[in-house]
């Protein structure tokens, strides 16, 4: 389950009626190429923009997306033109990225309130939290809460079962420990009586 | 003369009796009528309801005509099939058993009747077309005209009943599933969550639209749903012809947006709920066994205690034998002197 890019773009000049509609504008990215080879990583990359920019202009406002391509499905959230693009392998569970989405833009509005509508060119500098957000977000349970709740839960369970067959062997070995001490103390009743009868023959002699 | 009617009205009147009796005449009306265009005769009998052939014009009236009460009488008859079929549905959907659930025939049958009822709806909508445009060529008489929209209309109300009975039977149902679902989770402890799916998606579906391409739900669901939440738009517009090819549109619209993000956060939800109940039941159980393995240690404990005293019991009883046998010793010998004091005394007197 990994995420392989993040990216935000301006969607605003995007409209499916004007035929010469301006393409998103990048205005933050991230991504982890490290899975391809050295030469083929600026290649990904721009592919990466590429399929980014295409699906941010199909999004249509207020609307979530899931589009596959190739191995990767890519996320889209588009939230009053501001839109938020994850790519990630087949693994990774839909709604988990779309938790992802709206934390990246949330932090984003945070950030950079409402100055990001004007910008027209791609963003070239980095934003650090959206690199570091791609490293500590390839697990789903960190980002969505009820991911890590519903994994802590059958952690939970599982454990309870292993208990319960512990109290199950215990129940067992009570069991046999009852049966041995109801033999011990039969056994020491005749032990009992027997010396009592010895006791008693003897005082003739 | 014999008489001859429509192959139209011959359907309406089988299909009614509930017999698929059907025999298209027409042919041998066409055949009739030219003969009967060759000799003039006066004007043959015909019922009531077929006094649209006038003499004059019959070549084009008969060949628009006979080809209208073609496609009218096929349309009659599929109405009919399909309404044969909404009634195998409807005795299938009524079946109330927990566990013999006939599912994927009513899926089936449920997807053969919707593709049934779209193409009747075509056909009617071309039949109606027909009709318009053979109004407005002019060349049939009024009460031909009247006659054909009268016939299209009738094949209008009658497909719209069918699809009335099958919207009642389709909610009919999902009840009836709901009870099998909420009978099931009496029975069986595993939290199923799929009961209040149908309802659940249909509010999104009918809040907003939403693209997402994970996996889709059971597909009698999503018919279900569909067909419901469709009907109930048609039954608010007035029945015009209008509405039934934007059906269509809507239907794969909202086949598409079946799966939403929020179905997918309540899902999750329902599912956290359900684990925490599993944990507590499991919580409990376990309670519960501690507390009988308490009670046999208690046992345990009471038969060791028995076991302690029998023993001590027994070791006291053997010191009394032991001091006694120790003790006879002392007493023997006292016996012994005694007997022989006695012996003594015996001896002093004989001697």
């Amino acid at each position: 389950m990994r995420v392989t890019a993040l990216v935000i773009l301006n969607s605003a000049a995007s409209s499916s009626s004007s035929p010469e509609a301006a393409d998103p504008v990048v205005l933050a990215n991230a991504t982890d190429v490290s899975r391809f080879g050295y030469f083929q990583r600026f290649a990904a990359r721009e592919f990466i923009l590429f399929v980014a920019r295409t699906v941010a202009n199909r999004t249509p406002a207020g609307q979530r997306q899931s589009v596959q391509h190739e191995e990767y499905k890519v996320h889209s959230y588009n939230r009053h033109d501001l839109c938020a693009l994850a790519f990630m392998d087949d693994h990774y569970p839909v709604r988990s990225a779309f938790a992802l989405l709206n934390q990246i833009l949330d932090e984003y509005q945070k950030a950079f309130g409402e100055s990001w509508r004007g910008v027209k060119v791609d963003a070239t500098q980095p934003w650090p939290y959206l690199t570091e957000a791609l490293t500590k977000f390839q697990d789903p349970a960190e980002v969505d809460k009820l991911f890590k709740i519903q994994r802590d839960l059958d952690e939970t369970k599982i454990i309870l079962h292993k208990t319960i067959e512990n109290l199950l062997d215990r129940g067992v070995k009570l069991d046999d420990l009852v049966e041995k001490s109801s033999d011990l103390s039969a056994a020491s009743q005749m032990f009992y009586k027997q010396a009592k009868k010895t006791n008693q023959c003897c005082t003739m002699l | 003369m014999c008489k001859v009617r429509f192959g139209v009205v011959e359907l309406e009147m089988s299909s009614r009796a509930g017999k698929s009796t059907y025999r298209d005449r027409t042919q041998e009306f066409v055949k009739a009528v030219e003969s009967l265009k060759k000799t003039a005769p006066p004007a043959p009998e015909v019922p009531s309801l077929s006094d649209a052939l006038s003499l004059d014009s019959y070549n084009s009236a008969a060949s628009n005509q006979s080809e209208f009460n073609k496609r009218a009488s096929r349309i009659g008859l599929e109405i009919h099939q399909a309404s044969q079929k909404l009634a195998k549905l409807a005795k299938l959907a009524k079946r109330t058993s927990v566990f013999d659930d006939p599912s994927v025939e009513i899926q089936q049958l449920t997807t053969v009747i919707k593709q049934d009822i779209t193409a009747l709806n075509s056909a009617v909508v071309d039949l109606q077309l027909l009709c318009n445009s053979q109004n407005e060529n002019g060349n049939m008489s009024r009460d031909s005209s009247s006659h054909s929209t009268n016939v299209v209309d009738n094949l209008k109300n009658r497909l719209m009943k069918a699809t009335k009975e099958f919207k009642d039977i389709l909610t009919m149902r999902t009840e009836n599933f709901k009870v099998h679902e909420n009978r099931r989770q009496m029975f069986s402890s595993s939290a199923s969550e799929d009961s209040s799916n149908p309802f659940l998606r249909q509010r999104p579906l009918a809040s907003r639209g939403h693209n997402d391409s994970s996996a889709p739900p059971a597909p009698w669901e999503s018919g279900s749903s569909n067909s419901s939440t469709l009907f109930l738009r048609r039954t608010s517009t007035d029945p015009s012809s209008s509405t039934k090819p934007l059906i269509q549109q809507q239907q794969q619209q909202m086949a598409a947006v079946q799966d939403s993000y929020m179905n997918t956060r309540s899902e999750a939800l329902h599912g956290v709920e359900s684990t925490i109940h599993e944990l507590s039941n499991i919580f409990t159980q376990l309670a519960t066994m501690v507390s009988q393995q308490g009670e046999l240690a208690l046992r345990i404990d009471e038969n060791m205690d028995d076991t302690l005293a029998n023993v001590e019991g027994a070791q006291s009883q053997l010191l009394k034998n032991l001091s006694r046998i120790s003790s006879n010793r002392w007493l023997m010998i006292k016996i012994f002197f005694v007997l022989l004091v006695f012996l003594m005394i015996f001896l002093f007197f004989v001697a």
